[in-house]
C-alpha cells in the first residue's frame, strides 16, 4: 500500500526538482495524458479490489491510453474539432465511475469485517 | 504481489513526474526572448541612461544628506528649507516663469463651419491627450487657462463644461502655457502632433508661438495626499 504512495510523492518530487518545462502549445497534449494516466490508475485499483487485475491489460492500457488521448487532441487540432473534448469527457467519466466503485468496495469490506468481529 | 506494487508504484512516479511538470508549466511558463540585436542594444543604451540618471540623483541626495549631517544648526535648517522650497517647486506650487510656448484654442471663424452651427464643445479627452502629448515632447510644466497642471490635476466634464483643477475653463480661446528648455522644438513638434490634428478635426483653430518668457500660475489648491505615508526613521 505505502509503496505506489511513495513512488507518487518520489515522482512529484522529481518533477518539481528537474524544472522541466513543457512549452505551452504541448501542455495541453500533456494535461491529457496526466487525465489518461489517472484514469488507468483507478482503473488498476479497482481490478486489483475485484481480482480481476492482470498485469498486462494494466501496463498497455497505461501507454495506449495516454497516447490515444495525445493522439486524439493532435488529431483534433488539424481537424479543427476540439476532439480532446472526447477524451476528457469519456476519462472523466470512467474517472468518477471507477472512483465510486473503489468506494463501495471499501465500504462493503469494512462492514463485512465489522460483522465478522 | 510484490511486482503489483511495484509496478503501482513505477506508474505512480510517472503520473506525479507528469503531474509536476504539468504544475510548472502552467504556474511559471516558459517565456521567450524574442529581441534581436537592435533591440538588444535599444535596451542596453535605455538601461545606461537610466544608469546615468540614477547616479545623479543619488549624487544630488548625498548631498542633500550630508548637508543634514553637518555641523551647525544653521546650515541644517537651511538645507531642509532648500529641500523643502525644491520639492515645492516640483510639485507645481510655486510661480515658475522661462522661455516656453503659448498655445491658443479657438473655434473656427463662423464663415468655415457655417453660422448656423453651434460652437464646437472641446471633449476632455483631447485636452488630456494635447497634455500628454506636450509631456512626451519634454515640456516642463504647463497650465491650462490659468491652471496650473500638476500630478493631481483632474480634467474633466460636468454638465457640457469643462473643469480643470475643479475649476470651469472660462470662454474661448482657452490659452495654454508651457515652459520648455527648447521652445523652437516644442512649437514646431506641437503643430505637427496628432493631438493638435484632433482638435482641427473638431473645428478648432490651434496656434502656437514660441515666447522668450511665459509665466506659469502656482497651483493654488490644497494638495490632498492619500496614500503617502512618513518613513520611519532608522535608529
Amino acid at each position: 500500500m505505502w509503496l505506489p504512495v511513495l513512488g507518487l510523492l518520489l515522482g512529484l518530487l522529481l518533477g518539481f526538482m528537474s524544472d522541466i518545462r513543457v512549452p505551452p502549445e504541448y501542455s495541453n497534449y500533456l494535461s491529457i495524458a496526466v487525465l489518461a494516466a489517472l484514469d488507468t490508475l483507478f482503473g488498476g485499483i479497482r481490478a486489483h479490489l475485484q481480482g480481476s487485475f492482470e498485469d498486462k491489460v494494466f501496463i498497455t492500457g497505461f501507454f495506449f491510453n495516454i497516447l490515444l488521448a495525445a493522439g486524439l487532441a493532435y488529431l483534433g487540432v488539424h481537424l479543427g474539432i476540439d476532439l480532446y473534448l472526447a477524451a476528457i469527457f469519456a476519462f472523466g467519466v470512467r474517472l468518477f465511475n471507477n472512483i465510486a466503485v473503489i468506494r463501495r468496495l471499501i465500504i462493503s469490506k469494512w462492514s463485512d469485517s465489522r460483522k465478522k468481529a | 504481489m510484490k511486482e503489483r506494487q511495484f509496478m503501482f508504484a513505477t506508474i505512480a512516479l510517472i503520473i506525479g513526474g507528469m503531474l509536476a511538470i504539468q504544475f510548472e508549466t502552467t504556474n511559471n511558463p516558459i517565456v521567450r526572448d524574442t529581441r534581436d540585436l537592435w533591440d538588444l542594444r535599444a535596451d542596453l543604451e535605455k538601461e545606461k541612461q537610466r544608469q546615468q540618471e540614477l547616479n545623479e540623483e543619488l549624487e544630488q541626495y548625498s548631498e542633500l544628506l550630508n548637508q543634514y549631517q553637518g555641523d551647525g544648526k544653521e546650515e541644517k535648517i537651511q538645507a531642509m528649507e532648500n529641500a523643502l522650497s525644491d520639492l515645492k517647486k516640483q510639485a507645481g506650487l510655486t510661480t515658475v516663469s522661462g522661455q516656453g510656448i503659448v498655445i491658443t484654442i479657438e473655434p473656427f471663424n463662423d464663415e468655415l463651419i457655417g453660422v448656423d452651427r453651434p460652437l464646437p464643445k472641446i471633449d476632455p479627452d483631447m485636452l488630456r491627450r494635447l497634455v500628454n502629448e506636450l509631456n512626451r515632447y519634454d515640456a516642463k510644466e504647463i497650465s491650462i487657462d490659468g491652471q496650473r497642471i500638476v500630478s493631481k490635476t483632474p480634467i474633466r466634464e460636468v454638465n457640457g463644461n469643462i473643469y480643470i483643477n475643479n475649476e470651469p475653463v472660462s470662454s474661448f480661446p482657452i490659452e495654454i502655457r508651457v515652459l520648455a528648455k527648447d521652445n523652437e522644438k516644442l512649437h514646431q513638434k506641437i503643430i505637427a502632433s496628432p493631438a493638435v490634428e484632433e482638435f482641427i478635426r473638431e473645428n478648432f483653430l490651434v496656434e502656437s508661438s514660441p515666447a522668450a518668457k511665459v509665466i506659469l500660475p502656482a497651483f493654488d489648491k490644497s494638495m490632498k495626499v492619500k496614500f503617502m505615508k512618513p518613513a520611519k526613521e532608522e535608529t
